[in-house]
């Protein structure tokens, strides 16, 4: 395939060299991955090659004006507008936060190549265009969160931000990524490091325009005895994946990745993630909830794979899917590969539909269909948001579930 | 004045099985009217069919609620012209907190009559007040709905929300099953504080002892899909002591 005819347009990128040269490299060789590759079966991406897509160079001039959030008062906002760094925000940092810029700093480039997907589109491509590239590094305790809000007004675009965090050992932070851009296509790549007994409270909303596509990939390493507890919703975009690789390359690490996938009209959500678990005595846990309406489609793929000499791994996964509409769909790839003979690994996924009985005995209570559906649908949610211990966060996430939910009421008279 | 409740040669199907085969039944304002019957005789069907549950299929006759047929509107719009049903298996319905749900009940009923939605607090303490007579307690009130309720919880449950609803026609199906004695004593006095010239109650059970506690105006003997006989409340006693042989099944 010629450079010319990929999608996002690179005519314009050169000079590039180091890891960032090897990633254009690798790019231009693959581009957007074939759906006969099994890890894309079930998300094609032959919608972007018909995009008309060149890398973001400016900021919107909206600014972050666009993010609608109940975000934390006391956070602490960098702005990325069409995938640029609004560099003024960064004298928001709290102390304990060093930021720097990763085509300046070599040592944290180096770093996030090594941590990201491999053979992954986003982490080549997006590491070769970086639209912008932050470092922050982040010592003690610092308790104001850190959010990353990423917005965008130009869908001829492509955003490619990428975000590198490294937790001090025995730091602790909260972190947050909002994204409500209405770019062509959103690819943020992030790699983040949690040292020994550093602990993160991580979120992610992708909440991005109807006609937006989200790609995303992150990489998570999590040193001896640290605590990462992670949540993501995927709720906008017309395609998106959420893509995280994980390394427990400690022992006595602890990591919650729990998601949620939101969608309707049609819409397409992929949670994908990989959960290595490449040292013994660490706990991974992941609850998983969709709910889908309309002619959506949901696809959770986990791997969890754990090295021989991985002993006492704990490894659950449980994915739950609930389709509204007959036309919805959902798909889950969960994948064990142990290699350790005394692990602890469980992994289940359902697909349902809201229970008859238990709307007829709301119903009979005077609660009209819409409200009962809605009450069963928190409830399936509320489940997995439960989860979440950083009240901060929560009370990020829960608005962005329940406004979903007053808006989603619309289809069922169609498809009896 | 035209009836409560006027069930018209009913006929109803679950899925292609005809089930209720044309029951006639009239109830008055302020009477109770008691149900007995051997097990799969279409008690409950009855039940379902008068609240309106989906996949209980009318086939033919009426229901009307003060003259008026019920048989176009949705299980919640019934409920909400005042009709309740107690279930014989109450729903568990696992992440739906108790409290927001009774309150969703109730305010659904008030915005119909056109009132204010309830104040959140004046409610807990409606809620705990009246749980207090079924000797429910706050822990009851704030898990999920019935979920961890044993069977004689369930049942008074059913009953606390029957209290807060206020229904002019209340269907109860077997809330005394599963009670013992001092339940049995806890669940009728709070069904006999609703008891009122302006409501009315159609209790379905299988023992003659709930009878002494909500003494009924009528007693329906109900078999294959049809009322066999009707009588005073010593129609009860009379299948205590014989069961439901002589009641004919054919007719
Ligand atoms: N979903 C269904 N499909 C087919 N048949 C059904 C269904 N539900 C109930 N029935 C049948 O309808 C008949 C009446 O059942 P129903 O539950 O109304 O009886 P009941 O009088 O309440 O019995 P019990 O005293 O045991 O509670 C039974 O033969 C039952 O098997
Ligand atoms: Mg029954």
């Amino acid at each position: 395939m010629s450079v010319s005819t990929m999608q996002p347009n690179l005519d314009q990128l050169a000079g590039l060299t180091g890891v960032r040269a090897g990633a254009l490299t690798r790019w231009q060789e693959t581009g957007w991955p074939h759906s006969r590759v099994e890890q894309w079966r079930f998300t094609r991406l032959a919608s972007l090659e018909k995009m008309d897509l060149r890398p973001a160079s400016a900021a919107a001039v909206t600014g972050t004006a666009a993010i609608s959030a109940d975000l934390p008062k006391n956070a602490a906002i960098l702005s990325f507008s069409n995938g640029v760094l609004d560099v003024a925000d960064l004298a928001v940092l709290p102390v304990g936060v060093k930021a720097s810029f990763l085509n300046e700093n070599d040592t944290a480039l180096a770093a996030l190549a090594a941590s990201v997907p491999a053979s992954h589109p986003v982490s080549d491509l997006s590491l070769a265009v970086m639209t912008s590239g932050l470092h922050l590094e982040i010592a003690g305790k610092v308790d104001v969160p850190i959010i990353l809000a990423f917005t965008g007004d130009d869908n001829g675009v492509s955003s490619h931000p990428v975000v590198s965090v490294k937790l001090a050992d025995g730091a602790s932070a909260v972190l947050a990524e909002w994204h409500q851009s209405a770019v062509g296509l959103s690819a943020p790549l992030m790699a983040i490091e949690v040292g020994d007994k550093a602990r993160l409270d991580y979120a992610k909303v992708q909440h991005d325009s109807a006609q937006s596509a989200h790609l995303a990939a992150t990489g998570l390493t999590l040193g001896e005895g640290s605590v990462f507890e992670g949540f993501q919703i995927s709720v906008g975009g017309q395609l998106a994946r959420l893509e995280t690789h994980v390394t427990l390359s400690g022992e006595n690490a602890d990591c919650t990745l729990s998601a949620i996938y939101l969608g309707r009209a049609n819409q397409h959500h992929d949670i994908t993630t990989n959960m290595s678990h490449a040292k013994g005595h660490c706990l991974s846990n992941q609850i998983i909830r969709g709910v889908l309406d309309d002619s959506a489609r949901g696809v959770f793929q986990g791997k969890v794979h754990v090295a021989p000499d991985a002993q006492k791994t704990d490894g659950q996964q449980m994915s739950r899917a609930l389709l509204l509409s007959r036309k919805a769909e959902a798909d889950a790839k969960p994948e064990l590969e142990i290699y350790a003979d005394d692990v602890l690994c469980a992994h289940g996924a359902t697909v349902g539909e809201l229970d008859e009985t238990q709307l007829f005995y709301l119903t009979s209570r005077g609660i009209d269909r819409d409200t009962a559906r809605g009450m069963l649908i928190s409830a399936f949610l509320d489940d997995a948001i439960d989860s979440i211990s950083h009240l901060g966060l929560a009370a990020m996430l829960r608005p962005v579930t329940t406004a979903w939910m007053t808006t989603s009421n619309h289809s069922e008279a169609g498809d009896q | 004045m035209a009836p409560l409740l006027e069930i018209r040669d009913l006929h109803a199907s679950v899925g292609d099985t005809p089930i209720l085969k044309g029951i006639n039944l009239a109830i008055n304002v302020g009477e109770i009217h008691a149900i007995m019957g051997p097990n799969g005789s279409g008690k409950s069907t009855m039940s379902y069919v008068l609240a309106g549950r989906d996949g209980y299929e009318v086939t033919g006759g009426d229901i009307l609620m003060n003259g008026v047929s019920m048989l176009e509107m949705e299980s919640d719009e019934r409920a909400r012209a005042g009709m309740f049903l107690a279930f014989q298996y109450p729903v568990e319905l696992p992440g739906v907190g108790g409290m927001s749900f009774l309150r969703a009940a109730v305010n659904a009923r008030r915005i119909e009559a056109g009132e204010d939605e309830v104040d959140q607090l004046e409610f807990v303490k409606l809620v705990r007040a009246k749980a207090k007579n079924l000797s429910i307690n706050d822990d009851m009130l704030k898990r999920a709905v019935n979920v961890g309720f044993s069977g004689g919880e369930k049942k008074r449950y059913e009953i606390l929300q029957m209290a807060l609803l206020e229904p002019v026609l209340s269907v109860l199906d077997e809330t005394d099953s599963g009670l013992d004695v001092d339940a049995l004593k806890i669940v009728s006095d709070g069904v006999n504080l609703l008891r009122d010239p302006a409501r009315s109650m159609l209790v379905i059970t299988h023992y003659q002892r709930l009878l002494n506690h909500i003494v009924p105006d009528y007693v329906h003997i109900l078999a294959g899909g049809k009322i066999r006989r009707t009588g005073g409340k010593e129609l009860a006693l009379e299948v205590e002591e014989s069961g439901y042989v002589g009641i004919d099944d054919a007719a």
